[in-house]
């Protein structure tokens, strides 16, 4: 990095610029999460009393000792970590070993190929025929009915392709004349070469498994089964019935739980998954495709 | 040139794959229409929603002794509140139906499935109850379809609706309790303008209202206004916008926003902020149901122990027409009898015959409180629940099969006085309210265009309050109403009802 | 893309020279030959294929909800059918004008605020030297992504409320006038962008960012021997290098372009912002209580999506006129 050019006043300026507005914008982003970090840690009587604070006047751990007494919440912890990663690698492995043969210009059906993916992404049956077909395959309250349905989302097989696509393409013609097969080609010079793309829909698919709650509700009845977010969904729902539907509900007897436990419930639900994408930040660092080129 | 071909080609593959997946998707429609267990005499399987996060164990000791207690092996299928309507709906598509299913709603699909014979028409076998033949006429009419009762309704207090008050703040500034509207007017201004907290600053204001409808249907009534539809004169109904009292209300509410007596933000205020000014001592009334003066209190003394007595609830304000209050629908939802898998009339019978037992005493207490020394330790005449959590988990959810018929009976917790006023105040609202004459009618107009007809009088009604639009603004708005269908939705309503006179 | 050259029409022919290069003369009668040479590709397609037919097509029958009187109960077999009522009564409801116009005006906006905001933020990020403070950035921009749509309005409540709202103060303060934002129907557009962009912004540079880690260093040293400034390298090598992400991301969004985001709009309503705030989307849902949200909403998704793929295609059709590879 020459820093000639970087010093230049001009140069100074716009860094400066560029700092600033960017640490702005960071403590604008995080703000809300603050909030409700904060709020996870006051009692309920602060709550109601002050609207918006970050740092409560008044410590409380009860929310967390009231989530981590109860047994199913860590099981339910654990039943998302396992979908995810399981989950993760599923839909990898079906999204890569599709995007590979569709990003060849000399693979033939190529075209009939990328419109049907097109038109699934665009048009779809809904949640009862996609409901029966389930069934129909057995797969009701197993953990394949949360990590199959999902295995390809149109949207990222068409970048993930794309991404391969411009791979130059005189690397897997020399790979190719050294006597590399079509998948000793994906698997030694593709896929490495493409890590931070295989870097970034990891973590789409991931944090896409860890948020997913729908599909647990729908296939899934053995409650053993159901992953963080149909618990955080619950106990974050239930209190957010409107006044008006306090009617629909026992009067007496369902207090809806307290706000400081709906924020910490959020917070452990959302950090696990905030924490994937600076671990996978290694994987975007620059330059990674030059050592290739040059060989 | 290969994307002509190739979309050719495209096309070919796309149709097979449709033929293809038509014929297998018509084959796995294929509904095997039958229940659970056989017969359903000594086993019952019921669906019902979960309104917490987890569901109680199977051997857990309550349902152990509900089972005790009916000499049924009780089967539940939980199912998490938040996706009740979608399981709901899929269990009817996929055709096989448990016994009993908890219905949340008259919803289309619910009304269309019974229209169509997926549950038993209930009304001719109630007589046969002691408890089920006793109950209560007006709901029973409310949860109809078509006249029919396809369900027991789980019963709501109908006079649910009060006024919750500041009680300090009207001993503070000498004032009685409001009776009349006239004195409930002054009440909200003294609120506003006399400084009732005593702290020397301008900090308060009277009524606190939100996005939610609530309160102004309610203080309608109180002006002689109908519950929605109201007697046009000779037999018919019309709907309640078109009432002068109505109006009368409107202008009402227009006032005492524009003199500050109501929260300025109320049209934008998500409905469950709605206790926070209250309990904060900025908002002095709430006008909402009744039991929320309990909650009030609650949250009052867990802010600060030392804070008795700040609340009291009081029925309707006096108007025009005398003392009449918005009551609930009475019921909030149904417990359903699918014929796929209840089979016969004797069936029938002995499902009912559980139904029934659910109504007495000691199971009402069973399935709301509990086991005493478990979920609960009686003392006197009350009980105190536990807050143990691994043992409430044994009863979570289970008081969603009880229906309440011919009523509560279940064991009350210390009444503090709050409470107390709460329970006389419903009561004695029983008296006093207004039965909405549409409720049982179920309109095809409606269902097509029913919620947008309602946001053109809501959002007038709102736009009126608030200063946006004057009178002639709202009759422009009742006048769209009907163009837009209004007029439809009115003349076959009243054929409707004509009908089931 | 490979050469020392910064001059993106090079780029464009590079790759389209090496397709061309690939790619036999005569390829109707090699097909049989192609397969043939290439039959692992097809054993490496057919996991993916597979799940396209059983889990996208399969339940695609469905669609014909769209024109029936869809009832769970009854199943397809036994619900009516109604042709195109359920389309009729769409089109011809009197509100259909104002919730098109709503619709449009609000996903043109988004087309033109929100979907440019990752991509320059990206680019500012990509300008940052200090490691540390990028990282820490990226993580911060992209938490809102994570936090429920439901809290985020109660937040946008609290700070704006007439009734002691800071924000709301503030503004008063600053403009002499008070401005009621969240009942204001002229505010309530550039209100939704710009929560959707403190929500999603961040998120959305995350691809940009990987495209950016492709970016051959080389060519910054190059451009800077020849003495090119900041904003020129800008231009010349970092836009260009995620020209062809943009454009696929711009496609892919037109396919969705009648989509509203529903539950950030259903929130943010209200009776004095309505007549602006009621798009398609709040429109079926509300609809949908009273109705049997099945054959209407279908009908409805039918029409949205009929929509999107003409947009997809057109789209796709058009950037390949430009010389881009599009799609596909």
């Amino acid at each position: 990095m020459n820093s000639r050019l970087y010093n230049s006043p001009a140069g100074k300026v716009f860094d400066i610029f560029n700092y600033v507005m960017l640490g702005i914008l960071g403590i604008l982003t995080v703000l809300p999460f603050l909030y409700i970090i904060g709020n996870s840690f006051a009692t309920e009587a602060e709550i109601t009393e002050r609207s918006f604070f970050l740092i409560p006047k008044v410590f409380s751990f009860s929310a967390y000792e009231y989530i981590f007494s109860s047994s199913t919440i860590f099981r339910s912890i654990g039943v998302s970590i396992f979908i995810t990663v399981a989950g993760t690698l599923v839909n990898l492995f079906f999204t890569l070993t599709m995007a590979y043969p569709l990003s060849r210009s000399d693979f033939w059906g190529r075209n009939v190929m990328m419109n049907m993916v097109i038109f699934s992404m665009l048009f779809g049956g809904g949640m009862i025929p996609t409901y029966l077909v389930i069934r129909g395959l057995g797969l009701l309250d197993s953990y394949w009915a949360l990590m199959l349905p999902g295995a390809i989302s149109a949207f990222n097989l068409i970048v993930v392709k794309n991404f391969f696509q411009q791979m130059p393409p005189g690397l897997e013609e020399a790979a190719r004349i050294d006597g590399c097969s079509d998948l000793g080609v994906l698997w030694r010079i593709v896929l490495p070469l493409s890590k931070p793309v295989i870097a970034t829909f990891a973590l789409f698919y991931a944090v896409g498994h860890w948020n997913n709650f729908f599909s647990a509700l729908l296939y899934i009845s053995d409650s053993d089964k159901w992953p963080l977010q149909v618990m955080l969904r619950q106990i974050v729902l239930l209190s957010q019935a409107s006044v008006g539907d306090m009617a629909n509900m026992d009067p007496n007897f369902v207090q809806p739980p307290e706000q400081s436990i709906k924020m910490a419930v959020i917070v452990v639900g959302t950090i696990p998954i905030l924490l994937v994408y600076p671990f996978l930040q290694k994987h975007f660092a620059k330059g990674v495709m030059l050592g290739s080129i040059k060989g | 040139m290969g994307q002509k071909t190739g979309f050719k080609k495209g096309a070919l593959l796309l149709s097979a794959s449709l033929v293809l997946s038509t014929i297998l998707g018509a084959c796995s429609m294929d509904k095997a229409g039958s229940g659970t267990a056989a017969g359903g005499t000594d086993e019952i399987t019921i669906m019902l929603p979960n309104f917490e996060a987890e569901n109680p164990p199977e051997n857990s000791p309550v349902i152990q002794k509900l089972e005790e207690l009916t000499k049924v092996d009780v089967n539940l299928q939980w199912v998490p509140s938040s996706s009740y309507e979608d399981k709901f709906n899929i269990t009817l598509a996929s055709g096989k139906l448990p016994q009993i299913m908890v219905v949340l709603g008259k919803s289309p699909s619910f009304i269309n499935a019974a229209r169509t014979g997926a549950f038993w028409e209930l009304g001719p076998y109630l007589k046969d109850y002691p408890n089920l033949s006793q109950m209560n006429e007006i709901i029973t009419n409310n949860a109809s379809i078509d006249g029919k009762t396809y369900g027991i309704y789980r019963a709501r207090a109908l006079g649910r609706n009060g006024v919750t008050i500041r009680k300090d703040w009207l001993e503070n500034l000498g004032l009685e309790e409001p009776k009349t509207i006239d004195e409930f007017y002054n009440v909200l201004k003294a609120f506003t303008k006399d400084d009732p907290d005593g702290n020397g600053k301008d900090d308060t204001y009277g009524l606190v209202a939100s996005k939610f409808t609530g309160p102004w249907d309610n203080m309608q009534v109180w002006f002689g206004a109908p519950n929605k539809w109201g007697d046009d004169g000779s037999g018919g109904l019309i709907p309640a916008h078109e009432t002068p009292e109505y109006m009368e209300a409107l202008k009402f509410f227009r006032q005492i926003y524009s003199e500050g007596l109501v929260n300025k933000d109320f049209a934008v205020m998500d409905a469950t902020k709605l206790p926070d000014p209250f309990v904060n001592g900025q908002a002095g009334v709430m006008v909402d149901v009744a039991d929320n003066a309990q909650r009030m209190d609650q949250k009052i003394l867990d802010k600060d122990p030392n804070a008795t007595g700040r609340v009291d609830v009081l029925q309707a304000m006096e108007g025009p027409k005398g003392l009449r209050d918005m009551p609930t629908s009475g019921y909030s939802g149904l417990i359903a009898i699918s014929k796929s898998s209840v089979k016969t009339e004797e069936d029938l019978k002995k499902v009912l015959s559980f139904l029934d037992q659910l109504n007495e005493p000691e199971l009402q207490a069973l399935l709301y409180n509990g086991l005493e020394g478990k979920q609960y330790e009686k003392k006197e005449d009350y009980i105190v629940p536990s807050t143990e959590k691994l043992a409430l988990r044994d009863l979570q959810g289970l008081n969603q099969i009880l229906m309440f018929v011919p009523e509560d009976r279940t064991l009350r917790v210390q009444q503090t006085p709050v409470r107390e006023k709460v329970a006389q105040v419903q009561k004695a609202n029983e008296e006093i309210v207004i039965a909405n004459p549409g409720e049982p009618l179920i309109s095809d107009v409606y269902a097509q265009k029913g919620p947008q007809l309602d946001n053109i009088i809501n959002d007038a009604r709102i736009k009126y309050i608030v200063g946006q639009i004057d009178e002639k603004g709202f009759e422009d708005a009742v006048a769209l109403w009907k163009n837009n269908g209004g007029d439809d939705y009115v003349k076959e309503v009243n054929e409707l009802y004509a009908a089931l006179k | 893309m490979m050469n020392g050259k910064t001059d993106w029409n090079t780029n464009t022919t590079a790759t389209a020279q090496a397709d061309m290069a690939t790619r036999p003369m005569r390829r109707e009668s090699n097909w049989k030959r192609q397969i043939k040479r290439n039959k692992w590709l097809y054993v490496l397609v057919l996991p993916g294929f597979l799940y396209f037919v059983i889990f996208k097509y399969l339940p695609m029958w469905g669609i014909v909800i769209a024109f029936q009187d869809y009832q769970p109960f009854l199943g397809i077999r036994e619900s009516n059918w109604v042709g195109l009522e359920n389309f009729t009564n769409f089109f011809s409801n009197p509100d259909f004008f104002r919730l098109l116009r709503n619709t449009l005006v609000l996903a043109l906006y988004d087309l033109i605020f929100f979907f440019p905001a990752p991509i320059i933020i990206a680019l500012l990020l990509n300008e940052i030297r200090v490691a540390f403070f990028k990282r820490t950035i990226q993580t911060l921009v992209y938490v809102p992504h994570f936090v429920s749509m439901v809290i985020i309005a109660s937040i946008t409540y609290v700070f704006l409320t007439p009734q002691g709202g800071v924000l709301y103060d503030l503004i008063a303060w600053i403009t002499g006038k008070p401005i009621d934002v969240l009942s204001s129907p002229g505010s309530f557009r550039p209100l939704i962008i710009v929560q959707m962009m403190w929500k999603e912004m961040g998120w959305g540079t995350i691809i940009f960012l990987a495209a950016l880690a492709g970016v051959d260093t080389e060519q910054y040293e190059a451009s800077i021997v020849d003495g090119a400034g900041r904003l020129r390298r800008m231009w010349h090598i970092t836009l260009p290098a995620i020209r062809t992400t943009i454009v696929i991301l711009l496609i892919l969004r037109l396919g969705n372009f009648l989509d509203t985001g529903f539950e950030q709009i259903y929130l943010m309503t209200n009776s004095l912002n309505r007549d602006v705030a009621d798009v398609f989307d709040t429109y079926v849902y509300t609809v949908g209580i009273t109705q049997g949200a099945f054959s209407y909403s279908t009908a409805v998704g039918l029409f949205k999506s009929v929509v999107g793929i003409i947009l997809v295609l057109g789209s796709n059709k058009l950037a390949k006129k430009f010389g881009h590879p599009g799609i596909y």
